[in-house]
């Protein structure tokens, strides 16, 4: 068979284009956020630094953290270590299970003090909820979705259909996930810290 | 496995100069600037060492970084309407 031009095997190649075209995806919601935000002067920063920025400060930490456990699991799959392996994911599944809960924390508290997609308990722009529960909300989804990924790859190793390669491909996903945090965290909370 | 703990640190350490940065009272337009170079610095580190891209054919990196970029410098063409909206609603 024809080698790869890339040196990479296919589910990999295809795993490196699905991230190109998810960052392109948040790319487009972050640009559309802050077009909203410069183009509402009446934008109201909804977050002081307790509890919100500290919140966001513990669930980067925690996204962080998986992504070392992920990179655990990946180097005992290539040993062929299935025990270690799986116990690494655990741990990733277990701190991305920590982060969703984390966050639904900090949708729920928004949505006690009043704010909606399109209401805002300060007075101002009623774009500011729209934007943080569409970026969070993908965001979460993409986390949520990857604790699935992860649980189905997991299954499918301890059980042998599935080779190491495949625990490799599935931690670029959690990996990505973890990159597109970095511009969350700054772009929606901080800038909107009071 | 240290080199990663090195970078796990130094990830924590990049968030943590922007939340400090976060409450210098810098004018807006700086702190974004501040913010965006640091979330980029973090996910270079992120996408070369996590992603393990450092250690992929650099084929894979010519192919899908200029592809990507050249989407998100197109992007930027909403800029000058974002600006308008906001003159018109301050008049």
């Amino acid at each position: 068979m024809e080698a790869s031009p890339y040196g990479i095997e296919s589910k990999k190649l295809a795993m490196w284009l699905f991230i190109a075209s998810d960052t392109v995806t948040f790319a487009s919601l972050l640009f559309a956020y802050s077009y909203l935000r410069i183009g509402s002067p009446n934008w109201t920063p909804p977050f002081k630094f307790w509890p919100s920025v500290a919140n966001g400060m513990v669930m980067t930490i925690i996204l962080l953290t998986s992504s070392l456990t992920m990179l655990g699991g990946v180097r005992a799959a290539k040993a062929g270590d299935q025990k270690l392996c799986l116990r690494w994911m655990g741990y990733t599944m277990l701190l991305g299970v920590i982060f969703a809960v984390l966050h639904l924390r900090e949708w729920f508290g928004m949505i006690h003090g009043g704010w909606r997609l399109f209401q805002n308990p300060l007075g101002g722009s009623v774009e500011v909820g729209a934007g943080f529960f569409c970026v969070t909300g993908l965001h979460l989804l993409h986390v949520i979705s990857g604790v699935v990924a992860l649980a189905v790859v997991a299954l499918g190793f301890k059980r042998g259909w599935l080779k190491a390669g495949h625990v490799e491909t599935t931690s670029l996903y959690w990996h990505f996930v973890d990159v597109v945090w970095m511009f969350v965290f700054p772009i929606v909370y901080l800038m909107n810290a009071q | 496995m240290k080199v990663y703990v090195g970078i796990w640190v130094g990830l924590i350490s990049i968030m943590l100069v922007e939340v400090f940065l976060t409450y210098q009272h810098l004018p807006p337009q700086s702190l974004l600037a501040c913010l965006l170079a640091l979330a980029f610095v973090e996910a270079g580190i992120g996408i070369a060492y996590f992603m393990h891209m450092k250690y992929e054919n650099p084929k894979l990196l010519w192919t899908l970084v200029p592809i990507t970029i050249f989407v998100l410098f197109m992007l930027d063409h909403i800029w000058p309407d974002a600006f308008r909206l906001a003159r018109l609603s301050l008049h």
